[in-house]
């Protein structure tokens, strides 16, 4: 169905890849889901969508150019207007600095604390393996086959207490108000109790997971998850003090969040002046509107109650009927141009002269 | 049939039945055929409104809003190929403030190709074409404040919108430009009709692209539009008949043809 206008490589190819990809998702919506399922085609499917998402975040660096190429000749010629090219490439510049800052900073933090909650993990799975049949093959683990008891024992009291030196020693500062020095004492009084759990587990031997055992790994689970979630309180109330938390806190949920909440605020004012405009009876649409809005009012207030009873009612027939039977009309009409024309955009068929789009 | 990943048998019928409706239209447009498109008051307003920016010196603004890359994208870049070959005619300034970046390539190009075909090649700005955010409150400041700056003539809105719908029509009533908008969220439809002079209503503006333009591809595809869409309306009069003699007769209840559409291919195979 293609035209000979494709006589371009590049146009060809891209016509070539917009209806592959278009098959690609046409007769993944007709395939019947069990047909699916039985193939391996249901767990590729997810990471095919997101290489068409990732191919489109493309785009965002797209943005970044043009708005650089744009702005930036309107400053370096100082044309009309440098001013505003000025303030947005700066406050680009910085929110794209504090954002990157903020990021890496919550993300160390994130590992930080994913380091402390791993040794309850730990312990918990060793307890929880050595329950099931030993030996058993699991996909996990790297050889197949679990390491025997003793070994994995070995491997988190050496990790835990690691970690719990390492925890002795930023918790150590006790600064900050009251309860964050409260948290911060729980803390490293909690990593203590736990480095004491930790060393327990080297005075006994793990050929096997007796009573005793099984109670002290339990404990070590316990003791470390309490750790971790103190840890991570004050971690990140510690966090919201370092500057790049305080510039994007600023800059974001100060600034830029309350600015876009001023420009929805002016919506009120403009339904206001909106409705007058429309509500000046100049014609049969407009008495109609006008009538369907006043019923529609007095059907939501007490008032309109008092003046009739059956005022709600009506209100509510006006908006489950006439209005949505409209809404459906416009959304089927619109639903039905968009497929067909979502059909021409996928064979990519276009005239040669007029209207014919790249 | 919103949330449906994969289509019954029903479905894949409907799909079939658009593509051959698709398929003889555009066969029957090669072969000469000549489609009429219904005047569209609104349609026609697009025009008077860049000859009225002409008359007065004035800018000239298009927005596609927050549209993304898609068929009402498609639809709009053809209203807006029209609006910027009369712009370039008549030597006006555009403004075709954006809100996404993968749209916006595909805007410029689009706009540049439309200076291009009436030979006006050098009066393109690709500074007309302006990225302003895609945030949707940040856009609409935007918007204002290149409304207020620039005071254009005419403002076209078409395309997707949200609550920043109001906001943008407002901006172009306090200038006194004469608007055209065209959106397919029906909520916002009721907003656009109280601000702007012209308001087209859902598929309108698919519609729009192929009035104006006269291409004989975007005719057929209304044509064929209109055949899948009589086909749909025919099934919902049939089943709101069977639905009221169910409602008086309950022992024909078995008289269910629109369930066929849900009925999945485990049924079938069953």
């Amino acid at each position: 169905m293609m035209q000979r206008e494709g006589r371009d490589p590049r146009a060809l190819a891209l016509r070539v890849l917009t209806f592959l990809g278009g098959l690609y998702f046409f007769l993944y919506f007709i395939t019947p889901e069990s047909l699916i399922e039985q193939t391996s085609i249901k767990a590729a499917h997810e990471s095919i969508s997101n290489g068409f998402i990732a191919v489109g975040s493309m785009a965002i660096g797209l943005g970044i150019i043009n708005i650089l190429a744009a702005h930036g000749l309107k400053l370096i010629f100082a044309k009309k207007g440098w001013q505003f090219s000025l303030a947005l490439l700066v406050g680009m510049f910085v929110m794209i600095g504090v954002t990157i800052a903020h990021w890496i900073t919550t993300d160390r933090l994130s590992a930080d604390i994913r380091r402390v909650q791993v040794i309850g993990d730990f312990a918990g799975r060793i307890v929880e393996d050595a329950r099931s049949e030993p030996g058993r093959y699991k996909s996990f683990a790297p050889t197949g086959v679990l390491p025997p008891l003793q070994a994995r024992v070995a491997a988190l009291d050496q990790y835990g207490i690691e970690t719990t030196h390492y925890l002795n020693l930023s918790g150590t500062s006790f600064t900050g108000d009251l309860a964050l020095q409260e948290l911060q004492s729980e803390c490293v009084e909690g990593a203590k109790t736990l480095t004491d759990l930790l060393i327990k587990l080297r005075m006994r031997s793990w050929n096997n997971l007796d009573q005793e055992g099984e109670a002290l790994l339990t404990s070590v689970s316990q003791q470390a998850a309490r750790v971790a979630s103190t840890y991570a309180i004050v971690r990140r109330k510690e966090s919201a003090r370092w500057l790049s938390s305080r510039l994007y806190d600023f800059l974001y949920n100060g600034l830029f969040n309350h600015l876009g909440a001023s420009m929805f605020a002016l919506l009120g004012v403009y339904i206001a002046a909106a409705a007058y405009r429309a509500f000046r009876i100049q014609s049969v649409e407009s008495a109609l509107m006008m009538t369907a809005a006043l019923v529609v009012m007095l059907g939501q207030i007490s008032f309109g109650k008092m003046l009739y009873s059956e005022m709600p009612a009506i209100r509510q027939w006006l908006l489950e009927v006439p209005n949505s039977a409209a809404f459906r009309a416009i959304r089927l009409g619109a639903g039905v141009a968009g497929l067909m024309l979502s059909i021409r955009m996928w064979l990519s068929i276009e005239s040669r002269k007029g209207g014919g789009h790249k | 049939m919103n949330g449906l990943e994969h289509a019954t048998p029903a479905v894949i019928a409907l799909l079939l039945i658009a593509l051959c409706s698709f398929y003889r239209e555009f066969v029957r447009i090669q072969r000469g055929w000549q489609h009429t498109i219904r005047r569209i008051p609104g349609v026609d307003a697009i025009e008077g409104a860049v000859g009225r920016s002409a008359e007065q010196g004035r800018a000239v603004s298009f927005t596609t809003a927050l549209t993304d890359v898609g068929p009402v994208l498609y639809a709009c870049l053809g209203v807006l190929q029209s609006v910027a070959k009369r712009v370039a005619q008549y030597k006006l300034k555009l403004l075709v403030p954006q809100y996404s970046p993968e749209a916006m390539a595909v805007v410029e190009d689009s706009v540049r190709e439309a200076y291009s075909e009436v030979g006006k090649s050098g009066l393109f700005d690709p500074e007309s074409i302006m990225f302003l955010s895609s945030e949707q409150f940040a856009f609409a400041s935007g918007y204002m404040g290149l409304m207020h700056r620039e005071k254009p003539g005419a403002a076209f809105l078409f395309g997707s919108f949200a609550a920043e719908s109001l906001v943008l029509s407002e901006a172009g009533q306090q200038v006194g430009a004469r608007q055209v908008a065209a959106s397919v969220s029906p909520e916002q439809v009721a907003f656009f009709i109280c601000t702007c002079d012209y308001t087209l209503i859902g598929e309108e503006l698919f519609g729009a692209s192929a009035y104006l333009g006269r291409d004989p591809v975007q005719v057929a595809t209304v044509a064929a539009q209109d055949r899948f869409k009589l086909l749909l309306v025919s099934l919902i009069a049939v089943g709101v008949l069977c639905a009221t003699v169910i409602a008086f007769v309950p022992g024909l209840a078995w008289l269910r043809p629109l369930d066929l559409l849900s009925v999945g291919w485990e049924a079938i195979a069953q």
